[in-house]
């Protein structure tokens, strides 16, 4: 169920999942769909971020990603969060199993 | 057990290759996502919040060793080397790639198990009794009449794209552990005055946003016209089921509107014209074809007594407190039923490793004639273990952190996975569950506490079947956050009741210590051999909502 | 010309019926009218003596989204030569139920036709249920609806087609 950011939130990124595997997935700044969080663009106001989603559902996305959409991040310091415990559990993996999921390849690398 | 003839075979194998195809023509591009979806449903695909999910049945919650193996397998081959066990005997993966499934389930239908219809708009796996065919007191084996509906609505033609999904249950016991009350369908196999086998039929019963206990359409329906009646429900509900809004789409939306009166009247007015033609009426023969797979296992005469589990008992205090739980009268003399606890303390409701499931298939080879069972409760059942060798399987079940002694305990919980895993879910069920588990650690705590469930959804969904959690908790998310309702006085049994919201919802800091405060109530109020929804029944929300909130 | 391919008892077939809007005149060309002008105009239409069919709609009647009930169609049975069933998405499944009253209640003989969303993985159940004509995108050939169409090689539960199901076949 994609969750739509708050139309007040000032940050957003773009996410969605793999068609292959399922993989959570982000939009980049060069136009391609990378696994990490850390690399994914980030919008700074509404208008900034229509345009990403946009940019991120060319005609042909659906042979790539299921259902892109847009969610609310934070600024961390020098970097970003995501805003919601959902997005934050889709960027790390289960926290029931932190052996599973992107943390776990963060940690095995 | 039911085996496969050729015509199961070919059919499954069929399956297969189709989805094999709608795979390719998703992939390719030819089939949009809006496409797909259904029908990678009614194969069990969901799209999870970190991957595919994949939910295999198992019809009944019925399985072999070598299928427990295949289970394990695909596990370790196709995933991350362990499975969740459902409330509706399946057992799902969490992490398969979208182009290997095809491939998996070729590697199911090996052992006659598949994926078919475990989602979408159709009827779902039938479940049934875990202690089915085991357990003394049943009219007939409820797995005949299951396993002849599981067939009858494969595939069906009518009944495949409903207004919502449509789950059928079966018990043939007057103890009801298959939550039939709380199914669309729910079925008790009971003999009447003349000694036939029948069935009592309930309509509507479900979870979700909208819980209802089913009503009771009929109170016996005649072996050979099950399907007739079935086919009219099911009828009724395709016309009139409400198809604009998915949360009144399911039936126990239909029968609520309409009124049982006349959900009955319009039941048995398409029952008589469907029954007319006799289409349904199951050959005495295919009844009988199918009833000898389910004949008892060769069961050895013994005595009602054993010495060593006796004396076993005696020495080992650890295994004492083990046959007290978990063990289970069986109808044959010097057999018992051994249920095995999913629900370690600190662990994943439901959980198994593929390892842990080679062990249980290579017990089930050995001691229980073959079989094992999943529980509704996300628990597993040896069905059939001689006496003599109930301390053999603890001690292989206590080596691999199987032998938990907490069955209807407070740790024996029932969550579904929730926020960790869940593209629905609002809020996390797991760890909450962990966090209770470890609060109430102590398992001479939990025998003082006594027969109480405790039920966890992360969202209104109810698949964690808060409702009808003697205590059920609910996560809601508040702007982000996890937030935790509370309900009391959930049955999901004979007695099945929906339980009432204690108040406002706590934090997730606080959930824990409101749910202590709520088993403290019970046990400073309770009288002598009350089971805590004995107390909740007599004294009511009040004295509970005043120690949560004042 | 129609936009859509007519597939009917599983061949390529030319169309010979027009569907006629409510207010549009009735010709002696083969109709297909809504089930609202049929019971409106059911004695004139007893006069006519070209071919009549009807249209039954699921689709945007009320909150409950129902549709049109099959069963308000027995009155008339014996007059029509051609059901067309809308299936407003592939997703609402009500006409399968629709299809097999016509043919298995009211024993219609005629021809049931499958209109609106009518899918390739939808095509064999709609064939069972009893609905022997298909409007298919132009661009389906014929193979891929037979294709389809034998995607499972058997059932296990009888409808309104010969196949008697897998319960009542095995040791016949």
């Amino acid at each position: 169920m994609a969750q739509h950011a708050a139309k007040r939130a000032r940050f957003q990124a773009v996410t969605a999942n793999r068609l292959s595997d399922g993989e959570v997935v982000y939009f980049s700044p060069d136009n391609r769909w990378v696994e990490a969080f850390a690399m994914a663009e980030v919008a700074d106001g509404a208008e900034a971020a229509e345009t990403l989603l946009a940019r991120a559902m060319p005609a042909d996305f659906e042979a790539h990603v299921l259902e892109p959409y847009l969610f609310e991040v934070l600024e961390d310091g020098q970097a970003y969060k995501p805003a919601s415990v959902r997005e934050t559990i889709r960027a790390a993996g289960p926290t029931v199993r932190l052996d599973l999921g992107k943390q776990a390849e963060a940690k095995a690398e | 057990m039911y085996r496969y003839d050729e015509f199961d075979h070919k059919l499954v194998a069929d399956r297969v290759n189709q989805f094999r195809g709608q795979v390719e023509r998703r992939v390719s591009g030819a089939l949009s996502e809006d496409q797909f979806k259904p029908l990678r449903l009614m194969n069990g695909v969901y799209l999870q919040l970190h991957a595919y999910m994949l939910r295999v049945a198992i019809p009944y919650g019925t399985l072999r060793s070598e299928q427990m193996r295949m289970l394990a397998h695909i596990a370790r081959k196709y995933d991350r080397g362990y499975g969740h066990f459902t409330t509706r005997q399946n057992i799902q993966y969490n992490w398969p790639a979208l182009d290997e499934i095809p491939d998996l389930l070729d590697e199911l239908a090996c052992v006659e198990m598949h994926a078919i219809q475990t989602s979408g708009n159709c009827i779902r796996n039938v479940t049934s009794d875990q202690y089915a065919g085991a357990i003394e007191g049943e009219a007939e084996d409820p797995r005949i009449v299951s396993e002849i509906i599981r067939q009858w609505s494969t595939f069906h033609p009518e009944f495949t794209y409903l207004p919502r999904k449509f789950k059928i249950a079966v018990t043939a016991h007057k103890n009801d552990r298959a939550a039939i009350k709380l199914h669309d369908i729910g079925i008790v196999v009971k003999q009447n005055d003349a000694g036939e086998i029948g069935y009592e039929v309930h309509v509507g019963g479900g979870q979700g946003r909208t819980p209802f206990v089913a009503k009771k359409m009929t109170d016996f329906v005649p072996k050979a016209k099950l399907l007739a009646y079935l086919e009219a429900v099911m009828r009724v509900y395709n016309m009139l089921g409400r198809r604009d809004n998915s949360y009144k789409a399911r039936i126990k939306i239909l029968v609520h509107e309409t009124g049982e009166e006349e959900m009955r009247r319009m039941v048995e007015e398409e029952f008589a014209k469907i029954d007319a033609s006799e289409m349904l009426t199951v050959p005495q023969e295919e009844i009988d074809r199918i009833s000898a797979y389910f004949a008892p296992p060769a069961f050895e005469t013994l005595p009602a007594d054993s010495q060593a589990f006796s004396q076993a008992q005696a020495d080992d205090a650890d295994f004492a407190r083990f046959v007290r739980a978990n063990v289970v009268a069986h109808k044959q003399d010097g057999y018992a039923i051994v249920n095995i606890s999913l629900k370690p303390i600190g662990g994943v409701p439901g959980d198994a490793t593929d390892a842990q499931m080679d062990v249980i298939a290579d017990l089930a080879e050995r001691f229980s004639h073959d079989e094992v069972r999943v529980t509704h409760e996300q628990n597993l059942v040896l069905p059939h273990v001689k006496l003599d060798d109930v301390k053999t399987v603890y001690d292989a079940l206590a080596a691999h952190e199987l032998a938990t002694a907490n069955l209807g305990l407070i740790s024996d919980q029932i969550a579904c996975p929730g926020l960790d895993y869940c593209n629905l879910a609002n809020a996390r069920s797991i760890p909450l569950a962990q966090e209770i588990s470890e609060r109430f650690s102590d398992l001479d705590r939990q025998y003082d506490i006594g027969e109480l469930k405790i039920k966890i959804s992360g969202c209104i969904n109810a698949c964690g079947h808060h409702h009808v959690g003697h205590i059920g908790i609910l996560g809601v998310d508040k702007k982000g956050t996890e937030f935790y309702q509370i309900s009391l006085g959930g049955a999901a049994d004979e007695n099945a009741a929906i339980g009432q919201i204690t108040g406002r919802a706590f934090t997730e800091e606080d959930i824990v210590d409101a749910i202590e405060t709520v088993v403290t109530t019970y046990t400073d109020l309770r009288a002598d051999g009350e089971r805590f929804i004995d107390t909740y029944n007599r004294v009511g929300m009040a004295p509970f909502k005043e120690r949560l909130y004042d | 010309m129609t936009d859509y391919h007519l597939v009917i008892d599983g061949a390529t077939a030319e169309e010979s019926w027009i569907y006629l809007d409510d207010d549009a005149a009735l010709s002696d060309a083969p109709s297909i009218i809504s089930l609202t002008r049929l019971k409106d105009q059911a004695y004139a239409l007893a006069e006519r003596s070209a071919p009549l069919g009807v249209i039954l709609r699921a689709d945007g009647l009320g909150k409950t989204d129902l549709g049109e009930d099959v069963r308000e169609l027995a009155p008339f049975i014996d007059r029509l030569a051609l059901i067309a069933i809308h299936f407003p998405a592939y997703r609402n499944g009500r006409g399968y139920s629709a299809a097999r009253v016509l043919r298995e209640e009211f024993n219609f003989t005629g021809q049931l036709r499958a209109t609106g969303d009518v899918l390739y993985d939808q095509w064999a159940m709609m064939n069972r249920c009893g609905i022997n004509a298909f409007e298919l995108a132009a661009d389906i050939d014929l193979a891929t609806f037979q294709t389809a169409l034998g995607e499972l090689s058997g059932a296990y539960q009888p409808a309104a087609d010969q196949n008697r199901g897998a319960l009542w076949a095995r040791g016949k």
